[in-house]
């Protein structure tokens, strides 16, 4: 789940009118999915049975697979993430493939189906699609050869220069003519130069990051290591680290959600050989951090519906099947749950 | 030169007692499994059975004339088979009795053991843990090749060409004495697979053909049988393997996998007849490399056992043995070894010639572990029997269990040295019904399997775990017809399946999988086959129909059903001086059908088949 899908209502606002990058086309007529909670289902590894569903919080109306319903085909791909700029709507599969739709009614608008091997995410810049993309896997299942794959049309076409970059990138967010990439396996963060399709800066941070968030106008990074978090910013006009801050929360994901009243949820779990998940809690800008505020086990997703104040929380049952989705009030009690699609991974508030 | 004949010759009349089968002009004492296994559905298929299936998979095979539910990534990929439900590792496979089932992986893949490299199969249905071992869960598959005592030399050249790219390329010879039989086989399949298909990934969902499916078999089988002494016996084969495959992506991914497999698989089963018994010793080895992307695991099978068949009156008879497998994994993340020893013991009574029961126990260690006392009973009971139609009830409850793989319990990261092993009760009845050239047959079935191993994910990486508790039950019905009509003769088969595969215990109490059909298991499956023959010249329709398949545990997606038909004419009548050169056209997939066995995994539309042979 990537950064986009936690700019939540006036957060994702704020960055249409901030980011020169994100265009002005003329205005449409709101569709039916341009409001309620966007569900990302990541589907399951050789099935590609990635799919979107959409939930309408006020009558908790679900729809399941509404790419499928839209274009009369299936996703076919593991959706990695749902990113909404451009007044677009980009389902990027990290099976090697983006598929643009309107974000209103999800008809298929164009896709990029060649010269991606493992896409992660994605931002729009300059008029082209810059995409995050691992690369091909070694002998040795690594990924040594990752890239920022750059499409020259926003509706996609074919993947015309390949930009390297360190391993596994992840997040991507646009700043002007420039684009931040979050290198998560070597620790850096990566600065390309939209219009010369060109690496111009690299900074080493601690840890995996994985998250850009934006608040206020300034750009964040989640990072994670073993036994803390860490959240930069950056100066926006060299491009140099601001601020760093360190925080005991153990066994971070790299999901996470940020409230309206900027504070983060974070997915954490133990792993082996106890698999104990959980969500903690990082007031940004206040004091009261809670590391466990909730627990549990199966968490591979999580969102907030800032209107409501309710965090999404999703489990992917393993994988076997469908997974669930828990909806908690601020108090942490179950106000609902529901089955979505296979594996859950990430929501999108609009 | 007819080996029972010789030893009945030998032995007086007491060699009548021991089931027999006919094999060729050769007839030997049959299989355990086939000499104790009463109550027990079975399907046989002859060496002549098999002819028209010289050029493809046993996969191909099981999906036209079985119940058994073939899941096929497309054509030449995986194909694994699910007997009543069961997955793919709860299948046991042997060679010349031999297990095949890769000890990492716990099962086989299909497209990988051609037919032309057998002469003989059987399907023994229903777990039969105490009979067969290891494995035999959901039923078994039983392939044997053998040399036969024909006193001649042939030689076969085959070649076939097909559509998208295709051709095979069979050479079988073998020589014959009254003591020494030797026969070898060398196939070459080459498949570029370049088929169109619709492709749902993309917008538009054009037509595009396949490009990433490339397949490459070869190998060559051995037989020798050798007459040693009146009373002795040696038969010995070898069977080298070798495939190279590009993976076929599912749609929506353009991934460019690629995975060799080779095996060495040797056999050897020594003989000895005496007077009220025989003794036979038994050993093998099976050597696999798999080469995924270039990452290699290479895995071993040795296994030395003896079996002793006593017949103390014309009633009784009893078979008792031991085995010990030795396994090694070398795989990729780690390297085990795993040691197998198991004893068994069968009895079989027929006080009348209508009626036989059985009684099968097995018990089988290894590592520290013992496998709890494996039994199995059954009863075959012709109670109508007149001069022209017979009625047989066939009664039958046993167990099964699967040995956790060495990836289950080694595998790094994940692997789970604790887990259990799977374990199965199965009861089925059936009545079978023959009228001069008319048999039917319909069988019943209840399956439960405990400990069912998945793997889940726990954290950043899965691990196996003992959960799953699935019941099955269902229908076979078969039947099967030959009649003539002026100069034609007639052969029709036909079958339908019902199978109901669900989960009672799942991941979690509130597990939406329970209750549901399983993924990937058919409800319902029919099958229907015609052929007619006039003189040299057949014709062959085949036609399958597979019912809707749930792609997960919790059945929200389906498969749409599909219904299959292939068409075959032959014509044998063709020859220059001693050389028959028989032809053959084949069509699958006659009415184009596009269809997935797999979710996005698309297979073949019409493709054509040319065979032309050259037999000596």
């Amino acid at each position: 789940m990537k950064t986009k899908l936690l700019q939540l209502g006036q957060v994702f606002v704020s960055l249409l009118i901030l980011f020169s990058c994100i265009g002005n086309d003329p205005e449409r007529p709101l569709g039916e999915y341009d409001r309620g909670i966007l569900i990302m289902n990541e589907g399951s590894f050789g099935s590609n049975d990635g799919e979107v569903y959409h939930l309408n919080p006020s009558t908790n109306e679900l729809k399941p697979d509404i790419f499928e319903a839209a274009n009369g085909r299936p996703f076919a791909g593991l959706l990695e993430d749902m990113v909404n700029e451009d007044d677009k709507m980009y389902l990027i599969a990290n099976t090697g493939k983006v598929e643009i739709v309107n974000p209103g009614d999800f008809k298929s608008l164009g896709a990029v189906t060649s010269g991606l091997d493992q896409p992660r995410s994605l931002t729009v810049n300059s008029g082209k699609l810059f995409i995050s993309d691992y690369g091909p896997y070694d002998a040795n299942f690594k990924t040594p050869s990752s890239y920022i794959a750059v499409v020259r049309n926003t509706l996609g076409g074919t993947v015309s220069k390949k930009i390297a970059v360190s391993r596994k990138p992840e997040d991507l967010i646009s700043f002007g003519k420039f684009i931040l990439v979050a290198g998560s396996e070597e620790g850096k963060v990566e600065v390309i130069d939209a219009e010369k399709e060109e690496l111009v800066k690299s900074i080493e941070v601690e840890g995996n990051p994985s998250q850009f968030f934006e608040i206020d106008g300034k750009i964040y990074l989640f990072s994670s290591k073993a036994d803390e978090v860490v959240i930069y910013s950056f100066h926006l006009d060299n491009f140099t680290l601001a601020t760093s801050n360190w925080y005991p929360i153990a066994n971070a994901t790299g999901k996470i959600a940020l409230s309206n009243s900027n504070t983060l949820y974070i997915l954490t779990s133990s792993g082996w050989p106890n698999y104990e998940d959980g969500i903690g809690v990082l007031p940004l800008f206040g004091t009261s951090l809670q590391p466990k505020w909730y627990e549990g086990s199966g968490f591979y997703g999580i969102g907030i519906d800032s209107s409501k104040e309710e965090i999404y929380v999703a489990n992917a049952n393993g994988f076997q099947g469908n997974g669930t989705i828990t909806v908690l009030d601020k108090s942490r009690n179950t106000v609902r749950t529901f089955d979505v699609g296979r594996g859950p991974s990430g929501f999108m508030m609009k | 030169m007819i080996l029972l004949v010789w030893a009945f010759t030998f032995f007086g009349s007491d060699i009548q007692k021991i089931d027999t089968v006919g094999l060729q002009e050769i007839e030997v004492i049959s299989p355990a499994y086939e000499r104790f296994g009463q109550g027990q559905k079975s399907i046989k298929w002859s060496q002549k059975d098999l002819e028209a299936y010289q050029s493809r998979s046993l996969a191909d095979l099981l999906v036209d004339q079985s119940p058994v539910f073939i899941r096929s990534y497309g054509p030449g990929m995986l194909a694994s088979p699910s007997f009543r439900g069961s997955s793919a590792g709860h299948t046991a496979v042997f060679w010349n009795g031999i297990p095949l089932n890769s000890p990492s992986l716990g099962q086989s893949d299909f497209s990988l053991l051609p037919v032309f490299a057998i002469d003989q199969a059987s399907l023994q249905f229903g777990s039969s843990g105490a009979l067969l071992g290891n494995e035999a869960i959901g039923g078994s598959v039983n392939l044997k090749s053998q040399a036969g005592f024909q006193e001649k030399s042939s030689l076969l050249l085959s070649q076939e060409f097909s559509s998208f790219g295709n051709y095979q390329t069979n050479v079988k010879g073998s020589i014959s004495g009254k003591k020494l039989a030797l026969q070898s086989k060398i196939y070459h399949q080459f498949a570029a697979n370049k088929y169109p298909f619709r492709n749902l990934a993309l917008p538009g969902t054009p037509i595009q053909e396949q490009d990433h499916a490339q397949v490459i078999q070869k190998g060559i089988v051995t037989d020798l049988n050798w007459r040693i002494s009146d009373n002795k016996s040696l038969k010995t084969s070898i069977w080298l393997h070798q495939a190279e495959r590009e993976i076929q992506p599912p749609m929506g991914s353009s991934t460019q996998d690629f995975q060799e497999d080779q095996a060495l698989r040797w056999s050897m089963n020594y003989e000895v007849f005496k007077k009220k018994s025989t003794l036979a010793f038994q050993s093998g080895l099976v050597r696999e490399e798999l080469i995924f992307n270039g990452i290699e695991n290479n895995t071993s099978q040795f296994i030395l056992g003896g079996a002793w068949d006593y017949f103390p009156t014309e009633q009784l008879s009893f078979h008792s043995g031991a085995r010990i497998t030795l396994v090694k994994g070398d795989l990729s993340t780690y390297a085990a070894t795993d040691e197998r020893l198991e004893i068994f013991q069968s009895a079989k009574y027929s006080p009348t010639n209508r009626l036989s029961l059985s009684l099968n126990l097995r018990q089988l260690g290894y590592g520290d572990q013992l496998v709890p006392l494996i039994p199995g009973a059954g009863l075959d009971w012709t109670f109508l029997e007149q001069k022209n139609q017979s009625l047989e009830l066939k009664i039958s409850a046993g167990r099964g269990f699967k040995v956790p793989t060495l990836n289950d319990r080694f595998w790094s990261p994940g692997g789970n040295p604790e887990l259990l092993p799977e374990n199965s009760w199965n009861v089925e009845s059936g009545l079978h019904w023959k009228k001069n050239s008319f048999s039917q047959s319909l069988t019943f079935y209840s399956m439960n399997v405990d400990n069912w191993i998945i793997w889940l994910p726990q954290g950043s990486f899965w691990s196996p775990q003992n959960i799953r508790k699935v019941r099955s039950d269902g229908v076979e019905y078969q039947g099967s017809m030959k009649f003539k009509t002026g100069a034609v003769d007639w052969i029709s088969q036909w079958q339908y399946s019902l199978n109901r595969a669900v989960s009672l215990v799942g991941i979690s109490q509130n597990d939406p999988s329970l209750g549901k059909q399983l993924p990937y298991t058919p409800r319902h499956q029919a099958g229907l086959s015609l052929q007619a023959q006039v003189q040299r010249f057949s014709i062959q329709a085949q036609t399958n129909y597979t019912g809707e398949r749930k792609i997960t545990a919790d059945n929200p997606r389906t498969l749409s059903p599909f219904f299959l038909a292939d068409l075959g004419i032959s014509y044998t009548g063709f020859s220059i001086s001693k050389i028959q050169i028989p032809l053959q056209v084949r069509i699958q997939n006659l009415l184009n059908t596009q269809y997935q066995v797999i979710y996005l995994r698309p297979m073949p539309g019409r493709s054509i088949h040319f065979t032309i042979s050259f037999q000596l």
